[in-house]
């Protein structure tokens, strides 16, 4: 197990070490960030000169990567163009808003997904099963920002029931949690239904029922554990599903998270805090990952990793 | 049974764990910062109110004014540290400079209570006595050198640019500094209003350092920030000791909101007093609202399309002259930015110093521009192209409607959208932007010099190719002095001489548009995007 994890880890710093280059080389196929910078003010030719050698534009790309690598290996990735902040800095002081809705969003489409699901499954065929599987189709298929739109307008303008928009505590968590639940909800919830109907068709299930246990003990404690694993994988996959949804959501519902923060960056050209915000995503994803990899060993005894007894 | 009972509950429990750590990582410690606190006005008018209905909700909070923000956080405060519209549009409360510009745009005392030049390159001011920063340090001479010492010593600071022209500055006493100038500067006095010029408090960020001082400001402005949440609002909390007066509003909340949607549905649902960049195609909902006032004012931003005059047909002013002729901009202006923009004569705004109101624009006329094709030898069916940012989904349309309108005239227009970067980085610097493009934008200091400078002479990052002795001398003239009615003159000639050169198509101004609401008082639409919040009230 222990080499297990060592390998995965290895692979991890490859993976981020691809990643690293592939933001770096795209970010700057865009041109000189430097006369995007000056638009505002006088962009004459030897202003662009200047600033440029000043940010170290000028150097060679491979002197530039270094540095950036160099730098990120001790999580330093540089200060901001645009306000001469730490990246680092500017990352941690959205991370938390960003976490908020990742857990708002996971919470409400694991409380979604599961009744649906499962009462999908059990009644499989009934008007149940065809409410449990348009809700699953409508989470999956409409795309988030309208929807978030959508409840702004229902919930904020006309019902007067929750703030519009910004971050004032837990009432501004509500509606884009459930906007972005309700799409992973939409997955799961497909994904824990069929899960259930392959689990209730086994024979161990039918013993079960025919020792006499009641139909709610044999569903929740023999059934969906057994049903837990593909949810499980899935939760772990949807993660990177999740974080795009949020960099969307935070626009739409002025969220003070790291979406906003990568789209402003994105705009004004502002190459560290692109590069720092990607690679930090990318590292949080690959360890989300790693630890559902991990976690089938636990759920499932019949997993053995890394080829070992 | 048992045990594998026991590691199934606890793996469960543990994945949950992880994966709530993995993204909850930043939570705990970010909440202090970030997004943590509650806030009590929008919060009170979003729970309280339930029984409104209809339009927007009456005013939500007479003591504290929201304003709804679309250009967002200009995620630092440090007025050398920035470039962005959204700094200056809230930091212009914050800060001062030596000269104040409002709304209006006249210079006026500020920091300084006036200003003499000694010789063209000499300038000598005197500053205001008894001014004290938001922290309680005293403003004198050496807060006036310590602000221009550090911007100029910044060699990463995108605001140095523009004020490289300051060699040094002097302390004569601590009322009384000199700027010794390496070169005439006639803009300077105007620049020294906003920006990079703001004067910052010496004692504070040498204590603190740079990095506290970019997220806690301080400055001698009308208000001070008290709450800092990085990408979602500053609150800011009335100077009491400002030194034109006391602001009449104590609190006022800025919230940054980018979707333009958002903020209208933060208009009607009653969370906000102001909102900042209002889609003209919803324009008329605020129009219709009886709590809300629009406001228009024409802003810095100006579009044109301009000739690649080194390309053939492009270098005959017969055919540049046709083609102003042969586009109808009022048609343009109401169908594409459905009514809120105005026709322009050159490429600057009517705000703009330097832009002759007397000078007319282009009339549509097809028949003329036809003669002008047929006199200049262009036969029918010529096709030209014409390359523009295709994220750019207002040109796009304005494109289109050209492209139709030549047609008329028997011009074939080819459409070249491309890649932002490509366009502006590559494409317009190397002359390869086909033979006309679209250009715009807009500078705060709303003074022609720098357009002027950049894209009418020659070997400029966007104008490669295009000069004119005639116009190098005037701007030669305008620069070499500090008398603003010679220097008016001169542009007065320049607009008159670019528009019978045809160098380029001026399309129009961008107006911006505000949604204010009609109880507040002493609001005015600043056409240079800086807020001037000091003397706003409630009228009830």
């Amino acid at each position: 197990m222990a080499r297990y994890i060592i390998k995965r880890l290895l692979h991890t710093v490859i993976v981020l070490i691809g990643i690293s280059l592939i933001v770096f080389i795209t970010i700057r196929l865009t041109g000189n960030p430097v006369a995007a910078m000056l638009q505002n003010g006088t962009p004459s030719k030897q202003a662009i000169a200047q600033l440029t050698a000043a940010l170290g534009l000028n150097k060679p790309l491979i002197v530039q990567y270094w540095i950036f690598l160099r730098g990120a290996v001790t999580l330093n990735f540089g200060t901001s163009y645009a306000t001469g902040q730490p990246v680092m800095q500017m990352i941690m002081q959205r991370m938390g808003a960003t976490a908020e809705l990742a857990v708002g969003g996971i919470i409400v489409g694991l409380v979604l997904a599961f009744p649906v699901g499962i009462a999908s499954a059990i009644w499989r065929g009934t008007v149940v099963d065809l409410f449990g599987r348009t809700f699953a189709l409508l989470g999956i298929s409409f795309p988030n920002y309208w929807l978030g739109t959508m409840f702004i307008l229902i919930f904020s303008v006309w019902l007067h029931l929750l703030p519009v928009a910004g971050d004032n505590g837990f009432v501004s968590l509500v509606l884009p949690s459930v906007t972005l639940g309700l799409i992973l909800a939409g997955i799961l919830a497909r994904l824990v239904r069929s899960s259930m109907l392959d689990v209730l068709s086994a024979q161990y299930l039918t013993t079960a029922r025919a020792k006499g246990l009641h139909w709610w003990r044999v569903t929740i404690s023999h059934a969906l554990r057994n049903a837990l694993l593909p949810t499980i994988t899935m939760i772990g996959l949807q993660f990177g599903g999740l974080l795009g949804g949020i960099v969307i959501l935070e626009q739409v519902f002025a969220w003070p998270g790291i979406g906003q923060l990568v789209i402003k960056a994105i705009d004004q050209r502002d190459y560290p805090v692109v590069q720092g915000v990607v690679l930090f995503l990318a590292f949080l994803l690959i360890l989300v990952n790693l630890v559902t990899d991990l976690s089938y060993a636990f759920v499932d005894p019949r997993v053995r990793i890394g080829g070992e007894k | 049974m048992n045990k594998k009972h026991w590691l199934s509950v606890l793996a469960l429990t543990s994945v949950a764990g992880l994966l709530l750590a993995g993204c909850g990582g930043g939570a705990s410690g970010s909440s202090s910062s970030g997004g943590g606190g509650a806030n009590a006005p929008a919060q009170n008018a979003a729970s309280n109110s339930t029984a409104a209905s209809g339009t927007s909700k009456p005013a939500v909070n007479s003591n504290t004014l929201v304003i709804a923000d679309g250009l967002g956080d200009p995620q630092s405060w440090d007025p050398i540290a920035t470039f962005v519209i959204a700094w200056g549009e809230i930091a212009n409360n914050i800060f001062d400079g030596l000269v104040y510009r409002g709304p209006d745009l006249k210079i006026q005392p500020g920091l300084a209570t006036s200003w003499t030049y000694k010789d063209p390159k000499t300038l000598e001011f005197t500053l205001r006595k008894g001014v004290k920063f938001q922290d309680g340090e005293p403003f004198n001479a050496e807060a006036v050198k310590f602000t221009f010492d550090r911007l100029l010593a910044d060699k990463k600071s995108p605001q140095l640019s523009n004020y490289t022209s300051i060699q040094s500055v002097q302390v004569v006493d601590d009322y009384h500094v000199i700027f010794h100038l390496k070169t005439v500067d006639p803009v300077l006095i105007t620049k020294l209003a906003g920006y990079g010029a703001m004067i910052v408090p010496p004692q504070y960020i040498k204590e603190h350092g740079d990095s506290y001082f970019a997220n806690h400001p301080i400055g001698t402005g009308a208000y001070q920030v008290v709450d800092y949440k990085p990408g979602e609002s500053v609150t800011l909390k009335a100077n009491p000791d400002y030194w034109r007066g006391a602001p009449k509003i104590q609190n006022i909340q800025i919230k940054f909101v980018p979707d333009a949607n958002t903020r209208m549905s933060m208009m009607q649902a009653g969370t906000v007093d102001i909102v900042e960049d209002v889609p003209p195609a919803q324009a008329q909902m605020v129009k219709s609202d009886p709590n809300f006032n629009l406001d228009v004012a024409g802003s810095p931003t100006v579009s044109e399309i301009r000739f690649d005059t080194s390309k053939p047909y492009m270098n005959n002013v017969d055919v540049r002259q046709a083609i102003n002729y042969a586009i109808d901009k009022n048609a343009i202006i109401q169908k594409v930015l459905n009514g809120y923009g105005q026709p322009v004569s050159t490429f600057q705004g009517a705000q703009s110093f330097g832009n002759d109101p007397n000078l007319k624009p282009y009339p549509y006329d097809p028949q003329k521009a036809e003669q002008l094709l047929q006199k200049a030898g262009v036969p029918k069916g010529t096709t030209l192209t014409l390359t523009y940012d295709g994220s750019d989904s207002t040109f796009s349309e304005v494109a289109q409607a050209v492209q139709e309108e030549l047609q008329q005239v028997g011009l074939n227009l080819k459409l070249q959208p491309e890649d932002t970067n490509t366009f502006y980085n590559q494409l317009i610097p190397q002359g390869k932007a086909g033979d006309m493009h679209e250009f715009g934008w807009g500078g705060w200091t709303l003074d022609f010099d720098n357009t002027a400078e950049l894209l009418y002479s020659k070997g400029q990052f966007w104008n490669p190719d295009f000069s004119n002795p005639q116009i190098t001398a005037l701007l030669n003239q305008e620069r070499s002095t500090n008398d603003q009615s010679v220097r008016q003159q001169a542009f007065y000639k320049m607009d008159q001489l670019l528009q019978q050169l045809a160098v380029e198509v001026p399309l129009y101004q961008q107006d911006t548009i505000w949604a204010v609401r009609n109880s507040i008082q002493g609001w005015v639409t600043p056409p240079d995007e800086r807020m001037d919040l000091w003397d706003l009230s409630y009228s009830n």
